[in-house]
Protein backbone atom coordinates (compact mmCIF):
# COMPACT_ATOMS: atom_id res chain seq x y z
CA UNK A 1 0.00 0.00 0.00
CA UNK A 2 2.60 2.25 0.95
CA UNK A 3 4.51 2.18 -2.65
CA UNK A 4 1.12 3.54 -4.52
CA UNK A 5 1.13 6.61 -1.62
CA UNK A 6 4.63 7.65 -0.93
CA UNK A 7 5.86 9.38 -3.94
CA UNK A 8 3.97 12.76 -3.58
CA UNK A 9 3.99 14.82 -0.86
CA UNK A 10 0.30 15.69 -1.41
CA UNK A 11 -1.15 12.37 -1.03
CA UNK A 12 -2.88 10.65 2.11
CA UNK A 13 -3.07 6.75 2.17
CA UNK A 14 -6.09 5.54 2.51
CA UNK A 15 -5.29 4.93 5.93
CA UNK A 16 -4.43 8.61 6.75
CA UNK A 17 -0.89 8.89 6.08
CA UNK A 18 1.24 11.29 4.69
CA UNK A 19 4.56 9.02 3.99
CA UNK A 20 6.71 11.09 2.82
CA UNK A 21 6.64 12.76 5.89
CA UNK A 22 7.25 9.75 8.11
CA UNK A 23 10.38 8.91 5.31
CA UNK A 24 11.43 12.65 6.41
CA UNK A 25 11.16 11.47 10.28
CA UNK A 26 13.76 8.29 9.06
CA UNK A 27 16.46 11.05 7.67
CA UNK A 28 16.49 12.85 11.04
CA UNK A 29 17.15 9.21 12.69
CA UNK A 30 20.62 9.48 10.43
CA UNK A 31 21.75 12.38 12.37
CA UNK A 32 23.65 11.99 15.33
CA UNK A 33 21.89 13.20 18.35
CA UNK A 34 21.45 16.07 20.51
CA UNK A 35 20.02 16.20 23.93
CA UNK A 36 18.24 19.39 25.44
CA UNK A 37 17.72 19.87 29.16
CA UNK A 38 15.41 22.86 30.92
CA UNK A 39 16.86 23.27 34.50
CA UNK A 40 15.93 25.89 37.05
CA UNK A 41 17.79 28.88 35.85
CA UNK A 42 19.59 27.03 33.10
CA UNK A 43 19.08 25.54 29.81
CA UNK A 44 21.73 22.94 28.28
CA UNK A 45 21.63 21.82 24.83
CA UNK A 46 24.24 19.16 23.73
CA UNK A 47 25.37 17.22 20.95
CA UNK A 48 27.19 14.59 19.96
CA UNK A 49 29.92 15.34 17.30
CA UNK A 50 30.30 13.81 14.22
CA UNK A 51 33.75 12.65 13.04
CA UNK A 52 34.96 14.83 10.41
CA UNK A 53 37.45 13.98 7.81
CA UNK A 54 41.31 14.87 7.90
CA UNK A 55 41.38 17.74 5.81
CA UNK A 56 37.92 19.29 6.99
CA UNK A 57 37.73 22.43 8.80
CA UNK A 58 35.98 21.67 12.26
CA UNK A 59 34.55 24.89 12.83
CA UNK A 60 32.54 24.85 9.43
CA UNK A 61 30.93 21.90 11.10
CA UNK A 62 28.94 23.18 14.87
CA UNK A 63 25.61 22.39 15.56
CA UNK A 64 23.86 24.69 18.09
CA UNK A 65 23.13 27.92 16.72
CA UNK A 66 21.97 30.70 18.19
CA UNK A 67 19.27 32.30 16.45
CA UNK A 68 19.10 35.37 18.76
CA UNK A 69 20.28 37.07 22.11
CA UNK A 70 18.29 34.91 24.14
CA UNK A 71 17.18 31.83 21.53
CA UNK A 72 19.42 29.03 20.76
CA UNK A 73 18.68 26.34 18.28
CA UNK A 74 20.84 22.98 18.20
CA UNK A 75 20.01 20.78 14.77
CA UNK A 76 21.88 17.27 15.07
CA UNK A 77 24.94 18.94 14.01
CA UNK A 78 25.45 22.88 13.99
CA UNK A 79 25.63 25.25 16.39
CA UNK A 80 25.42 28.63 15.08
CA UNK A 81 24.09 31.96 17.01
CA UNK A 82 22.36 34.39 15.17
CA UNK A 83 21.70 35.91 18.46
CA UNK A 84 22.83 35.19 22.19
CA UNK A 85 19.96 34.13 23.86
CA UNK A 86 17.81 32.02 21.49
CA UNK A 87 19.81 29.26 20.48
CA UNK A 88 19.17 25.93 18.42
CA UNK A 89 20.03 22.46 17.23
CA UNK A 90 18.62 20.74 14.27
CA UNK A 91 19.45 16.94 13.40
CA UNK A 92 18.83 15.56 9.75
CA UNK A 93 20.00 16.79 6.18
CA UNK A 94 22.64 19.63 6.97
CA UNK A 95 21.34 21.47 3.46
CA UNK A 96 17.90 21.93 5.14
CA UNK A 97 19.14 22.91 8.12
CA UNK A 98 21.23 25.66 7.56
CA UNK A 99 18.15 27.09 5.35
CA UNK A 100 15.67 27.03 8.40
CA UNK A 101 18.18 28.53 10.06
CA UNK A 102 18.54 31.34 8.10
CA UNK A 103 14.98 31.85 7.84
CA UNK A 104 14.49 31.97 11.62
CA UNK A 105 17.39 34.44 11.67
CA UNK A 106 16.05 36.99 9.18
CA UNK A 107 12.88 36.62 10.89
CA UNK A 108 14.27 37.66 14.95
CA UNK A 109 15.89 40.12 13.35
CA UNK A 110 12.37 41.45 11.35
CA UNK A 111 10.51 40.55 14.51
CA UNK A 112 12.77 42.81 16.57
CA UNK A 113 12.77 45.99 14.03
CA UNK A 114 8.83 45.79 13.14
CA UNK A 115 7.90 45.76 16.85
CA UNK A 116 10.95 46.24 18.62
CA UNK A 117 10.94 43.59 21.03
CA UNK A 118 12.90 40.12 20.47
CA UNK A 119 11.40 37.33 19.82
CA UNK A 120 9.94 34.69 22.25
CA UNK A 121 11.14 31.22 22.08
CA UNK A 122 7.29 30.14 21.07
CA UNK A 123 7.15 32.59 18.57
CA UNK A 124 10.16 31.75 17.24
CA UNK A 125 9.36 27.86 17.29
CA UNK A 126 6.46 28.37 15.81
CA UNK A 127 8.06 30.62 12.85
CA UNK A 128 10.09 27.66 11.92
CA UNK A 129 7.28 24.50 12.10
CA UNK A 130 5.15 26.33 10.30
CA UNK A 131 7.95 26.55 7.54
CA UNK A 132 8.19 23.21 7.86
CA UNK A 133 4.06 22.60 7.83
CA UNK A 134 4.30 24.33 4.29
CA UNK A 135 6.40 22.40 2.88
CA UNK A 136 4.28 19.04 3.75
CA UNK A 137 1.33 20.83 1.98
CA UNK A 138 3.13 21.88 -1.74
CA UNK A 139 3.24 19.91 -4.73
CA UNK A 140 6.73 19.55 -5.83
CA UNK A 141 8.50 20.44 -3.04
CA UNK A 142 9.50 17.89 -0.20
CA UNK A 143 9.75 18.63 3.93
CA UNK A 144 12.39 19.96 5.53
CA UNK A 145 14.34 16.18 6.89
CA UNK A 146 14.98 17.96 10.27
CA UNK A 147 14.11 18.13 13.46
CA UNK A 148 15.34 20.70 15.90
CA UNK A 149 15.64 21.85 19.63
CA UNK A 150 15.15 24.88 20.43
CA UNK A 151 16.40 26.65 23.66
CA UNK A 152 15.83 30.19 25.74
CA UNK A 153 14.95 32.62 27.89
CA UNK A 154 11.77 34.58 27.52
CA UNK A 155 11.32 37.68 28.85
CA UNK A 156 9.81 36.86 31.98
CA UNK A 157 12.73 35.10 33.16
CA UNK A 158 11.27 31.57 32.42
CA UNK A 159 13.93 29.14 30.35
CA UNK A 160 12.13 26.98 27.64
CA UNK A 161 12.97 24.17 25.45
CA UNK A 162 10.89 23.49 22.45
CA UNK A 163 11.18 20.70 19.52
CA UNK A 164 10.03 20.80 16.63
CA UNK A 165 9.94 17.68 13.62
CA UNK A 166 9.57 16.96 9.41
CA UNK A 167 5.66 17.34 9.64
CA UNK A 168 5.64 21.28 11.40
CA UNK A 169 4.79 20.16 14.74
CA UNK A 170 6.17 21.39 17.88
CA UNK A 171 6.08 21.01 21.41
CA UNK A 172 8.01 21.97 24.63
CA UNK A 173 9.53 19.32 26.91
CA UNK A 174 11.58 19.42 30.25
CA UNK A 175 13.92 17.50 28.68
CA UNK A 176 13.95 15.86 25.28
CA UNK A 177 16.94 13.73 23.13
CA UNK A 178 16.69 13.94 19.11
CA UNK A 179 18.76 11.43 16.46
CA UNK A 180 20.31 8.18 16.54
CA UNK A 181 19.41 6.34 19.51
CA UNK A 182 17.23 9.20 20.76
CA UNK A 183 14.76 6.16 22.67
CA UNK A 184 17.47 5.02 24.81
CA UNK A 185 18.49 8.48 25.77
CA UNK A 186 15.14 9.36 26.07
CA UNK A 187 14.28 6.70 28.90
CA UNK A 188 17.52 7.45 30.95
CA UNK A 189 16.02 11.33 30.96
CA UNK A 190 12.64 9.74 31.96
CA UNK A 191 14.27 8.02 34.85
CA UNK A 192 16.90 10.80 35.92
CA UNK A 193 15.13 14.02 35.41
CA UNK A 194 13.94 15.02 38.95
CA UNK A 195 13.73 17.87 40.77
CA UNK A 196 17.19 17.30 42.45
CA UNK A 197 18.81 16.75 38.78
CA UNK A 198 18.03 20.12 37.75
CA UNK A 199 18.39 21.78 41.36
CA UNK A 200 21.71 23.36 39.86
CA UNK A 201 23.44 24.62 36.73
CA UNK A 202 26.17 21.82 37.12
CA UNK A 203 23.64 19.17 38.25
CA UNK A 204 21.50 20.12 34.70
CA UNK A 205 25.16 19.93 33.13
CA UNK A 206 25.95 16.88 34.15
CA UNK A 207 22.49 15.26 33.59
CA UNK A 208 22.83 16.25 30.01
CA UNK A 209 26.55 15.20 29.89
CA UNK A 210 25.57 11.43 31.61
CA UNK A 211 22.45 11.42 28.44
CA UNK A 212 24.46 11.80 25.86
CA UNK A 213 27.17 8.87 27.00
CA UNK A 214 24.64 6.47 26.98
CA UNK A 215 25.12 6.72 23.31
CA UNK A 216 28.42 8.65 22.21
CA UNK A 217 30.62 6.27 22.01
CA UNK A 218 34.10 7.41 22.32
CA UNK A 219 33.33 9.79 25.51
CA UNK A 220 34.07 13.33 25.60
CA UNK A 221 35.95 14.06 22.77
CA UNK A 222 32.84 14.14 20.64
CA UNK A 223 30.08 15.60 22.52
CA UNK A 224 29.77 19.78 22.22
CA UNK A 225 27.60 21.53 24.67
CA UNK A 226 26.24 25.15 25.35
CA UNK A 227 24.44 26.37 28.01
CA UNK A 228 22.45 29.63 28.07
CA UNK A 229 21.65 31.23 32.07
CA UNK A 230 19.54 33.93 32.39
CA UNK A 231 20.53 37.25 31.31
CA UNK A 232 23.52 35.87 30.46
CA UNK A 233 24.62 35.04 26.51
CA UNK A 234 24.93 31.69 24.80
CA UNK A 235 28.12 30.06 26.28
CA UNK A 236 29.80 27.03 24.23
CA UNK A 237 31.70 24.75 26.28
CA UNK A 238 35.72 24.58 25.05
CA UNK A 239 37.10 20.71 24.47
CA UNK A 240 38.57 20.96 27.42
CA UNK A 241 35.78 22.48 29.86
CA UNK A 242 33.76 19.55 28.54
CA UNK A 243 36.59 16.74 29.21
CA UNK A 244 36.78 18.16 32.45
CA UNK A 245 32.66 17.49 33.18
CA UNK A 246 33.00 13.76 31.81
CA UNK A 247 35.61 13.10 34.08
CA UNK A 248 33.65 14.22 37.30
CA UNK A 249 30.93 12.88 35.80
CA UNK A 250 32.58 9.53 35.44
CA UNK A 251 33.80 9.48 38.79
CA UNK A 252 30.54 10.14 40.28
CA UNK A 253 29.26 7.32 38.46
CA UNK A 254 32.35 5.15 39.37
CA UNK A 255 31.43 6.48 43.32
CA UNK A 256 27.72 5.43 42.63
CA UNK A 257 28.19 1.80 41.73
CA UNK A 258 31.07 1.00 44.35
CA UNK A 259 28.48 2.36 47.31
CA UNK A 260 25.96 -0.02 45.28
CA UNK A 261 27.91 -2.98 45.48
CA UNK A 262 29.22 -2.24 48.68
CA UNK A 263 25.09 -2.77 49.92
CA UNK A 264 24.78 -5.64 48.17
CA UNK A 265 27.36 -7.77 49.91
CA UNK B 1 -2.64 3.56 -21.17
CA UNK B 2 -3.33 5.73 -18.00
CA UNK B 3 -2.38 8.86 -16.61
CA UNK B 4 -0.07 9.26 -13.60
CA UNK B 5 -0.15 12.14 -10.58
CA UNK B 6 1.96 13.90 -12.39
CA UNK B 7 0.94 13.82 -16.00
CA UNK B 8 3.09 11.07 -17.76
CA UNK B 9 1.30 8.32 -19.52
CA UNK B 10 2.41 4.77 -18.68
CA UNK B 11 1.23 1.57 -20.07
CA UNK B 12 -1.46 -0.16 -17.73
CA UNK B 13 -0.87 -3.41 -17.42
CA UNK B 14 -4.12 -5.57 -19.29
CA UNK B 15 -4.78 -9.25 -18.13
CA UNK B 16 -6.72 -9.85 -21.83
CA UNK B 17 -3.68 -9.16 -23.95
CA UNK B 18 -3.78 -8.84 -27.54
CA UNK B 19 -1.96 -10.99 -30.13
CA UNK B 20 -0.12 -8.13 -31.58
CA UNK B 21 1.06 -6.91 -28.15
CA UNK B 22 2.50 -10.78 -27.85
CA UNK B 23 4.60 -10.17 -31.24
CA UNK B 24 5.66 -7.41 -30.26
CA UNK B 25 6.97 -8.48 -27.06
CA UNK B 26 8.75 -11.80 -28.49
CA UNK B 27 10.91 -9.59 -31.09
CA UNK B 28 11.73 -7.69 -28.01
CA UNK B 29 12.63 -10.73 -26.03
CA UNK B 30 14.50 -12.19 -29.20
CA UNK B 31 18.57 -12.00 -28.09
CA UNK B 32 21.09 -10.93 -30.61
CA UNK B 33 24.49 -12.67 -30.51
CA UNK B 34 26.14 -9.54 -28.78
CA UNK B 35 23.45 -9.57 -25.83
CA UNK B 36 24.61 -13.26 -25.46
CA UNK B 37 27.97 -12.62 -25.28
CA UNK B 38 27.61 -10.03 -22.52
CA UNK B 39 24.88 -11.80 -20.69
CA UNK B 40 27.86 -14.78 -20.59
CA UNK B 41 30.31 -12.24 -19.53
CA UNK B 42 28.45 -11.17 -16.85
CA UNK B 43 27.55 -14.20 -15.43
CA UNK B 44 31.02 -15.19 -15.39
CA UNK B 45 31.76 -12.60 -13.21
CA UNK B 46 29.26 -12.69 -11.00
CA UNK B 47 30.66 -16.40 -9.99
CA UNK B 48 31.05 -16.99 -6.58
CA UNK B 49 34.20 -18.79 -6.04
CA UNK B 50 34.86 -20.03 -2.52
CA UNK B 51 38.85 -20.58 -2.16
CA UNK B 52 40.89 -22.61 -0.09
CA UNK B 53 42.97 -20.52 2.89
CA UNK B 54 46.93 -21.58 2.38
CA UNK B 55 46.66 -22.03 -1.48
CA UNK B 56 44.12 -19.63 -2.60
CA UNK B 57 42.60 -22.48 -5.17
CA UNK B 58 38.98 -23.11 -5.39
CA UNK B 59 37.53 -26.09 -3.62
CA UNK B 60 36.08 -29.00 -5.16
CA UNK B 61 33.82 -29.45 -2.76
CA UNK B 62 31.86 -27.45 -0.53
CA UNK B 63 33.18 -25.85 2.21
CA UNK B 64 31.10 -28.45 4.58
CA UNK B 65 32.02 -31.67 3.39
CA UNK B 66 35.47 -30.29 3.12
CA UNK B 67 35.15 -29.29 7.06
CA UNK B 68 32.04 -31.09 8.28
CA UNK B 69 30.78 -29.38 11.61
CA UNK B 70 28.15 -29.38 14.21
CA UNK B 71 27.68 -25.86 14.78
CA UNK B 72 27.62 -23.26 12.26
CA UNK B 73 27.19 -19.67 12.88
CA UNK B 74 26.63 -17.38 10.26
CA UNK B 75 26.78 -13.46 10.31
CA UNK B 76 25.68 -11.36 7.54
CA UNK B 77 26.13 -7.48 7.80
CA UNK B 78 28.76 -5.38 9.48
CA UNK B 79 26.68 -5.34 12.48
CA UNK B 80 26.72 -9.15 13.39
CA UNK B 81 29.94 -9.66 12.09
CA UNK B 82 31.63 -6.70 14.41
CA UNK B 83 28.95 -8.88 16.95
CA UNK B 84 30.92 -12.16 16.23
CA UNK B 85 34.29 -10.46 15.81
CA UNK B 86 34.34 -8.74 19.58
CA UNK B 87 32.04 -11.55 21.40
CA UNK B 88 32.97 -14.96 20.00
CA UNK B 89 35.97 -14.84 18.04
CA UNK B 90 38.29 -13.24 21.15
CA UNK B 91 37.17 -16.49 22.72
CA UNK B 92 39.98 -19.24 21.37
CA UNK B 93 41.79 -19.27 18.46
CA UNK B 94 40.08 -19.64 15.06
CA UNK B 95 41.73 -20.50 11.63
CA UNK B 96 40.58 -19.14 8.50
CA UNK B 97 39.67 -21.78 6.23
CA UNK B 98 38.12 -20.37 3.00
CA UNK B 99 36.69 -17.14 1.66
CA UNK B 100 34.05 -16.69 -0.67
CA UNK B 101 35.12 -14.53 -3.43
CA UNK B 102 32.11 -12.74 -5.22
CA UNK B 103 31.08 -9.61 -7.39
CA UNK B 104 27.88 -7.76 -8.27
CA UNK B 105 26.85 -4.12 -8.75
CA UNK B 106 26.49 -3.55 -4.86
CA UNK B 107 30.41 -4.40 -4.53
CA UNK B 108 32.78 -1.53 -4.40
CA UNK B 109 35.43 -3.37 -6.39
CA UNK B 110 35.50 -3.13 -10.10
CA UNK B 111 38.13 -5.61 -10.30
CA UNK B 112 36.89 -8.76 -10.05
CA UNK B 113 39.51 -11.42 -11.11
CA UNK B 114 42.52 -9.74 -8.67
CA UNK B 115 41.01 -9.49 -5.44
CA UNK B 116 43.06 -8.91 -2.68
CA UNK B 117 43.12 -11.08 0.61
CA UNK B 118 41.73 -8.28 2.45
CA UNK B 119 38.97 -7.70 0.31
CA UNK B 120 37.47 -11.28 1.01
CA UNK B 121 33.69 -10.85 0.94
CA UNK B 122 32.70 -14.45 3.39
CA UNK B 123 35.18 -15.80 5.09
CA UNK B 124 35.28 -18.79 7.07
CA UNK B 125 36.97 -20.27 10.19
CA UNK B 126 36.92 -23.09 12.05
CA UNK B 127 37.56 -23.05 16.24
CA UNK B 128 41.32 -24.87 16.10
CA UNK B 129 40.20 -26.30 19.56
CA UNK B 130 37.28 -27.61 18.21
CA UNK B 131 37.09 -28.03 14.49
CA UNK B 132 33.29 -28.68 14.46
CA UNK B 133 32.88 -25.13 14.94
CA UNK B 134 32.79 -22.83 11.95
CA UNK B 135 31.71 -19.69 11.24
CA UNK B 136 31.30 -17.12 8.48
CA UNK B 137 31.63 -13.52 8.23
CA UNK B 138 29.96 -12.32 5.65
CA UNK B 139 30.12 -8.43 4.89
CA UNK B 140 28.98 -8.08 1.17
CA UNK B 141 25.56 -8.39 -0.40
CA UNK B 142 25.18 -11.66 -1.95
CA UNK B 143 22.57 -11.01 -4.98
CA UNK B 144 19.71 -13.55 -5.51
CA UNK B 145 21.30 -15.11 -8.57
CA UNK B 146 24.69 -15.64 -6.11
CA UNK B 147 22.78 -17.02 -3.18
CA UNK B 148 22.53 -20.75 -4.94
CA UNK B 149 26.49 -20.69 -5.37
CA UNK B 150 26.83 -19.59 -1.74
CA UNK B 151 24.06 -22.62 -0.29
CA UNK B 152 24.80 -25.49 -2.76
CA UNK B 153 26.78 -26.59 -5.79
CA UNK B 154 30.65 -26.96 -6.09
CA UNK B 155 32.42 -24.68 -8.61
CA UNK B 156 33.07 -25.85 -11.86
CA UNK B 157 35.14 -23.89 -13.87
CA UNK B 158 33.80 -25.02 -17.29
CA UNK B 159 30.64 -24.53 -16.66
CA UNK B 160 29.14 -21.11 -17.14
CA UNK B 161 25.58 -22.02 -18.06
CA UNK B 162 24.26 -21.11 -14.49
CA UNK B 163 20.45 -20.34 -14.71
CA UNK B 164 19.57 -17.04 -14.45
CA UNK B 165 16.54 -18.23 -13.01
CA UNK B 166 18.58 -19.67 -9.72
CA UNK B 167 18.07 -17.51 -6.86
CA UNK B 168 20.56 -19.31 -4.53
CA UNK B 169 23.70 -18.75 -6.05
CA UNK B 170 26.27 -18.80 -2.99
CA UNK B 171 24.17 -21.86 -0.73
CA UNK B 172 26.18 -24.38 -3.72
CA UNK B 173 29.25 -23.49 -1.93
CA UNK B 174 28.58 -24.14 1.61
CA UNK B 175 26.01 -26.65 2.32
CA UNK B 176 26.95 -28.65 -1.13
CA UNK B 177 23.73 -30.89 -2.46
CA UNK B 178 23.71 -33.65 0.50
CA UNK B 179 23.62 -31.27 3.37
CA UNK B 180 23.98 -33.58 6.73
CA UNK B 181 21.41 -33.65 9.06
CA UNK B 182 22.79 -32.95 12.23
CA UNK B 183 24.53 -29.29 12.02
CA UNK B 184 22.75 -26.74 14.19
CA UNK B 185 23.34 -23.18 12.26
CA UNK B 186 22.73 -19.95 13.74
CA UNK B 187 22.38 -16.72 11.75
CA UNK B 188 22.72 -13.15 12.93
CA UNK B 189 21.65 -10.26 10.63
CA UNK B 190 20.13 -6.91 11.16
CA UNK B 191 17.43 -4.87 9.31
CA UNK B 192 16.10 -1.78 8.95
CA UNK B 193 13.44 -1.19 11.68
CA UNK B 194 11.25 0.26 8.60
CA UNK B 195 10.96 -3.51 7.34
CA UNK B 196 9.53 -4.87 10.19
CA UNK B 197 5.51 -4.94 10.09
CA UNK B 198 3.64 -3.62 12.53
CA UNK B 199 0.54 -1.46 13.03
CA UNK B 200 2.44 0.48 15.62
CA UNK B 201 4.67 3.98 14.10
CA UNK B 202 8.06 3.31 13.77
CA UNK B 203 8.84 6.21 15.88
CA UNK B 204 7.15 4.07 18.72
CA UNK B 205 9.23 1.29 18.78
CA UNK B 206 12.11 0.50 21.02
CA UNK B 207 14.76 0.27 18.73
CA UNK B 208 16.99 -1.39 18.17
CA UNK B 209 15.43 -5.25 18.99
CA UNK B 210 16.30 -8.36 18.60
CA UNK B 211 13.50 -11.11 17.01
CA UNK B 212 13.81 -15.09 15.82
CA UNK B 213 12.66 -16.74 13.03
CA UNK B 214 13.38 -20.57 12.92
CA UNK B 215 13.00 -24.18 11.08
CA UNK B 216 10.68 -26.65 12.00
CA UNK B 217 13.80 -28.88 13.52
CA UNK B 218 14.87 -26.37 15.95
CA UNK B 219 13.54 -27.95 19.17
CA UNK B 220 15.25 -25.06 21.92
CA UNK B 221 13.78 -21.97 23.13
CA UNK B 222 15.08 -19.08 21.47
CA UNK B 223 16.64 -16.64 22.74
CA UNK B 224 14.32 -13.39 22.09
CA UNK B 225 10.65 -13.37 20.48
CA UNK B 226 10.05 -14.91 17.60
CA UNK B 227 8.93 -13.02 14.56
CA UNK B 228 5.49 -11.74 13.92
CA UNK B 229 3.48 -12.89 10.97
CA UNK B 230 3.90 -11.86 8.10
CA UNK B 231 7.03 -13.02 9.36
CA UNK B 232 9.31 -11.88 6.22
CA UNK B 233 12.95 -11.61 5.91
CA UNK B 234 14.84 -11.09 2.45
CA UNK B 235 18.27 -12.08 0.95
CA UNK B 236 20.65 -14.38 2.19
CA UNK B 237 19.36 -15.04 5.64
CA UNK B 238 16.28 -16.21 4.30
CA UNK B 239 18.09 -18.22 0.99
CA UNK B 240 20.16 -20.17 4.28
CA UNK B 241 16.97 -20.21 6.10
CA UNK B 242 14.88 -21.93 3.76
CA UNK B 243 17.62 -23.69 2.53
CA UNK B 244 17.49 -25.59 6.07
CA UNK B 245 13.54 -25.80 6.26
CA UNK B 246 13.69 -27.91 2.52
CA UNK B 247 16.69 -29.88 4.00
CA UNK B 248 15.33 -30.06 7.83
CA UNK B 249 18.78 -29.03 9.20
CA UNK B 250 17.57 -27.16 12.39
CA UNK B 251 18.78 -23.52 12.03
CA UNK B 252 17.40 -20.13 13.86
CA UNK B 253 18.08 -16.55 12.53
CA UNK B 254 18.28 -13.81 14.67
CA UNK B 255 17.09 -10.54 12.87
CA UNK B 256 18.17 -7.24 14.87
CA UNK B 257 15.91 -4.54 13.80
CA UNK B 258 17.41 -1.27 14.40
CA UNK B 259 17.38 2.47 13.09
CA UNK B 260 21.03 2.59 12.29
CA UNK B 261 22.03 0.18 9.81
CA UNK B 262 25.92 1.32 9.67
CA UNK B 263 28.04 0.33 12.26
CA UNK B 264 26.73 0.83 15.62
CA UNK B 265 27.85 -0.05 19.45
CA UNK B 266 23.77 -0.11 20.30
CA UNK B 267 22.79 -2.41 17.55
CA UNK B 268 25.57 -4.71 18.30
CA UNK B 269 24.74 -4.78 21.82
CA UNK B 270 21.52 -6.13 20.97
CA UNK B 271 22.64 -8.87 20.12
CA UNK B 272 23.51 -9.57 23.56
CA UNK B 273 20.81 -12.37 24.03
CA UNK B 274 22.12 -14.31 21.62
CA UNK B 275 24.95 -15.17 24.22
CA UNK B 276 22.97 -17.80 25.96
CA UNK B 277 21.64 -19.72 23.22
CA UNK B 278 23.44 -23.22 22.90
CA UNK B 279 25.19 -22.79 20.25
CA UNK B 280 27.37 -19.56 21.42
CA UNK B 281 26.84 -19.91 25.05
CA UNK B 282 30.06 -22.19 25.82
CA UNK B 283 32.24 -20.02 23.07
CA UNK B 284 31.78 -16.74 25.33
CA UNK B 285 34.37 -15.79 27.48
CA UNK B 286 35.62 -12.66 28.47
CA UNK B 287 32.14 -10.24 28.21
CA UNK B 288 33.87 -7.33 29.50
CA UNK B 289 37.01 -7.43 26.86
CA UNK B 290 34.66 -8.44 24.53
CA UNK B 291 33.13 -4.82 24.68
CA UNK B 292 36.27 -2.99 24.64
CA UNK B 293 36.99 -4.81 21.77
CA UNK B 294 33.88 -3.76 20.21
CA UNK B 295 34.45 -0.14 21.20
CA UNK B 296 38.12 -0.30 19.27
CA UNK B 297 36.03 -1.56 16.15
CA UNK B 298 33.93 1.06 16.33
CA UNK B 299 36.52 3.73 16.39
CA UNK B 300 37.95 3.01 13.40
CA UNK B 301 34.52 3.53 11.63
CA UNK B 302 34.11 7.12 12.61
CA UNK B 303 34.31 9.03 9.76
CA UNK B 304 30.54 10.52 8.85
CA UNK B 305 28.83 11.69 5.87
CA UNK B 306 28.28 15.45 5.38
CA UNK B 307 24.86 15.06 3.81
CA UNK B 308 23.44 14.25 7.65
CA UNK B 309 23.88 16.02 10.49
Amino acid sequence: MASQYDRAITVFSPDGHLFQVEYAQEAVKKGSTVVGIRGTDIVVLGVEKKSVAKLQDERTVRKICALDDHVCMAFAEKMSSFFCNVSTTFIGLTADARVVISRACVECQSHKLTVEDPVTVEYITRFIATLKQKYTQSNGRRPFGISALIVGFDDDGIPRLYQTDPSGTYHAWKANAIGRSAKTVQEFLEKNYTEDAIANDSEAIKLAIRALLEVVQSGGKNIELAIIRRNQPLKMFSAKEIELQVNETGKEKEEAEKKKSKKTA
Amino acid sequence: MAATFFGEVVRAPCRAGTEDEEEEEEEGRRETPEDGEVRQQLARKREVRLLRRQTKTTLEVSLLEKYPCSKFIIAIGNNAVAFLSSFIMNSGVWEEVGCAKLWNEWCRTVDTTHLSPTEAFCVFYHLKSNPLVVLCQCSCYVAEDQQYQWLEKPHNPGNHTQSNSCQVFWLQMVFGSCPRKNVQVTILTCRHVTDYKTSESTSSLHTPFLKALKTQNFREPPCCSLLEQPNIVHDLPAAVLSYCQVWKISAILYLCYTDVMKLDLITVEAFKPVLSSRSLKSLVKNIPQSTEILKKLMTTNEIQSNIYT
